[in-house]
């Protein structure tokens, strides 16, 4: 291998890379309105949920568990139906997304030391809306639970109040916070797998490929000064992510550097490869574009950058462990968000180790096989 | 370190052992014997054997799809044979393409330039690649601009450039390094004929400093420009020599060269007509191809051809490679 050959390989890469100002702004352009985007649209906190009470204890307790569900400002409380069967219409035509029903003798059950149930509806059209809805629900009925305990002057007793539904969520952590970790992993497996592979291809149709392999160009030589300019662009495109999400949208960091850099750096690899493999697939451009369509969708709905994996179904779980992605995001956003050090890492770092080590050889193996066909 | 030089030279005489290399063979540019390549259940080459001796313009002509860029693509160390020997230079290239890469230039129809870096960047990485001094890229790359008619023109995009200064740029970039011996695959396909005359001027010049030239074509009048040709049909060398032996080897044959006003009727006629064993289109007008104990006069066939309702001239012609070509394709179907 030739060092003054890598050299002048990567120089080339950033002479083609400065003639097409469009990619470049492009580049730069994806993670600000990336982070717009995930910061601001699709993390936006659900407030102001049209509620209704039905009352149907008409005691003093229901009275304040109302006013507790008021003082919130998640629900809005706009109706009180006299009966459930009045409740039905309301939520047929949306004019409320969550009721919360308090059933006739509630207050007796408490005394009396009995669990009380109250039921929560919630409008299951939306469910990103109603999993919300339900999960502030079953918070307030939980902190209203406490103040009840605490009223009563004892630790011991068992929950009073029951909230029927129960949905994962926990409504302190700001979504924000796991999106601008997810979207450095998304932004590196674009930027690397997308743009690489492009370079690749449009190498291969224009023939320089094929010239090169004549020259004293060893297959190693051109892999590493092809991908050293994209790693060195992507890891700028990272740092953009990461400085935005901390400075602007206040996402702590509580991690270990290191454990973070090291999975990063194995899911670099990864993403590498697959970007290795989709050339090595595609004859044109736009096969190229079709692969990378391929094989980006599965892997933003499957890894739970947007949609939690605990809400898929059982069948598909095991699909998501599949998935670089999802081991890249596990280690973010567990350093991010609960300080996560490289012992709690242990497992998504192997797996990320084992993808890296895999799909990267094998990427590095056939294209040096195949190079110039 | 006496020991040392033993095992060196123990070394090295094993290697010979196992790719012996004859003096003939050294003194050619290249020797190929046997060489196959399979894709599949596809044989692209079919156990070809080739002479190219050094200094000479070779010409390697076939239809598209025949295993033209197959074998050079071998030749240049980019693909590996099923089986059968390469050498390029004296040196196995099949196992040793790194010693031959240095030695070698390649220049493909697509010309194979950075279209969105300049003409210098294109050269000063070339230049690099093979490790050129810095004096011996400021001599080559005066030569390769006045060559290709580019000084002034350094700093300009090569995607901006038409098609026959690409083409010359690209010789250059091929050529930067001096190669011994250099290919050719199509290196005129799309090119206009002003453009292409030019361009064998260029390799007629490189001819005469010694460099021997492999090219590939499917023009047959560039077949005329060659020292000796190769025919390659289907996998398969069909025919191989000078250009004169070649005619005077594989057509024994007499021809005439028709032309009508209706030349598609002309050719329907004809390739029915008793004493005629071949008839095609060559160019605007018709060849007819009759066995040497033919006695049949130009005359004649003119006045066959009016009688059948298509009037024409006919006349007596020497066959040209693309006539020798057709000729022998024809007979392999």
């Amino acid at each position: 291998m030739s060092l003054k050959r890598i050299r002048l390989l990567i120089w080339k890469e950033f002479t083609q890379l400065r003639r097409d100002p469009m990619l470049i702004r492009l580049l730069m352009l994806m993670p600000v309105l990336q982070l717009v985007m995930f910061g601001y649209v699709v993390a936006a906190d659900v407030g102001n949920l049209t509620t209704a009470v039905v009352d149907l204890d008409h005691s003093a307790t229901s009275a304040k568990l109302e006013a507790t569900f008021a003082g919130s400002k998640y629900f809005n409380i706009v109706a009180h139906p006299a009966s459930e069967s009045e409740l039905r219409p309301l939520l047929d035509r949306g004019v409320v997304t969550v009721a919360v029903v308090i059933p006739e003798g509630t207050q007796d059950r408490l005394i009396t030391g009995q669990t009380a149930s109250i039921g929560v509806v919630v409008d299951g059209s939306d469910s990103q809306i109603s999993a919300i809805g339900s999960g502030y629900a079953s918070q307030i009925i939980a902190g209203f639970n406490s103040d009840l305990r605490d009223a009563a002057g004892v630790n011991l007793s068992p929950p009073a109040v029951d909230a029927r539904i129960r949905v994962m969520f926990n409504p302190t952590m700001d979504p924000v916070n796991t999106m601008i970790p997810g979207l450095i992993a998304v932004i590196m497996m674009i930027s690397l797998m997308a743009i690489l592979s492009q370079a690749v291809v449009k190498e291969r149709e224009s023939g320089t490929l094929e010239q090169m392999f004549v020259t004293p160009i060893k297959a190693e030589e051109y892999l590493i000064g092809k991908v050293t300019p994209y790693a060195v662009l992507a890891t700028a495109q990272m740092l953009v992510v990461a400085v935005v999400g901390m400075l602007w949208f206040r996402v702590p960091f509580n991690g270990n550097i290191w454990a973070v850099l090291t999975g990063l750096a194995l899911f670099m690899l990864t993403n590498i490869g697959l970007g290795l493999f989709v050339s090595l697939v595609s004859r044109t451009r736009q096969q190229a574009q079709q692969a990378m369509a391929f094989l980006m969708i599965p892997t933003m709905i499957l890894s739970g950058f947007i949609f939690p994996i605990e809400s898929m179904p059982a069948l598909i779980q095991p699909i998501t462990k599949l998935l670089p992605m999802t081991w890249a995001l596990i280690v973010l956003r567990n350093s991010f968000v609960k300080g996560s050090d490289f012992g709690a890492l242990v497992v998504p770092l192997v797996v990320l180790a084992g993808f890296a080590l895999v799909i990267f050889t094998a990427a590095v193996i056939a294209t040096r096989r195949r190079i110039s066909d | 370190m006496t020991q040392q030089h033993t095992e060196r030279g123990g070394l090295a005489a094993r290697f010979r052992r196992e790719a012996p290399t004859t003096q003939a063979e050294s003194e050619l540019a290249i020797s190929i014997h046997g060489l196959t390549k399979t894709f599949g259940d596809f044989t692209a080459v079919d156990g070809i054997d080739l002479d190219v001796p050094r200094g000479q313009v070779f010409g390697f002509l076939g239809p598209n799809g025949s295993g033209k860029t197959t074998t050079i693509r071998m030749l240049t160390g980019n693909l590996r044979p099923q089986g059968g020997r390469a050498r390029v230079l004296g040196e196995d290239v099949i196992r040793h393409p790194d010693r031959v890469q240095r030695r070698i230039g390649y220049m493909s129809q697509k010309f194979s330039l950075f279209e969105d870096m300049t003409v210098d960047e294109n050269l000063k990485f070339y230049a690099g690649v093979y490790d050129l001094s810095a004096e011996q890229f400021a001599r080559q790359r005066e030569y390769i601009l006045a060559m290709a008619d580019l000084t002034g023109r350094e700093d300009e995009l090569t995607r901006n450039l038409s098609v026959g200064w690409r083409q010359r740029l690209a010789l250059g970039a091929a050529t930067i390094h001096e190669p011994e011996l250099l290919f050719l695959d199509e290196p005129t396909s799309g090119v206009d004929p002003v453009a292409r005359r030019q361009f064998w001027d260029l390799l007629y010049e490189l001819a005469g400093r010694g460099v021997t030239l492999f090219v590939t074509t499917h023009y047959m009048d560039e077949a005329a420009h060659c020292n000796r040709l190769a025919f390659i049909y289907r996998g398969r060398i069909i025919a191989s020599g000078s250009p004169s032996e070649i005619r005077d080897e594989h057509f024994e044959r007499r021809i005439f060269a028709i032309s009508s006003a209706d030349n598609e009727a002309a050719l329907s006629w004809l390739e029915h007509a008793d004493g005629i064993s071949e008839a095609y289109l060559s160019g605007a007008s018709l060849r007819a191809v009759m066995p040497a104990s033919s006695a049949l006069q130009p005359e004649q066939l003119a006045a066959a051809l009016a009688a059948a309702g298509v009037p024409a001239t006919v006349s007596a012609t020497e066959p040209s490679i693309e006539d020798v070509f057709l000729s022998l394709v024809a007979q392999q179907r």
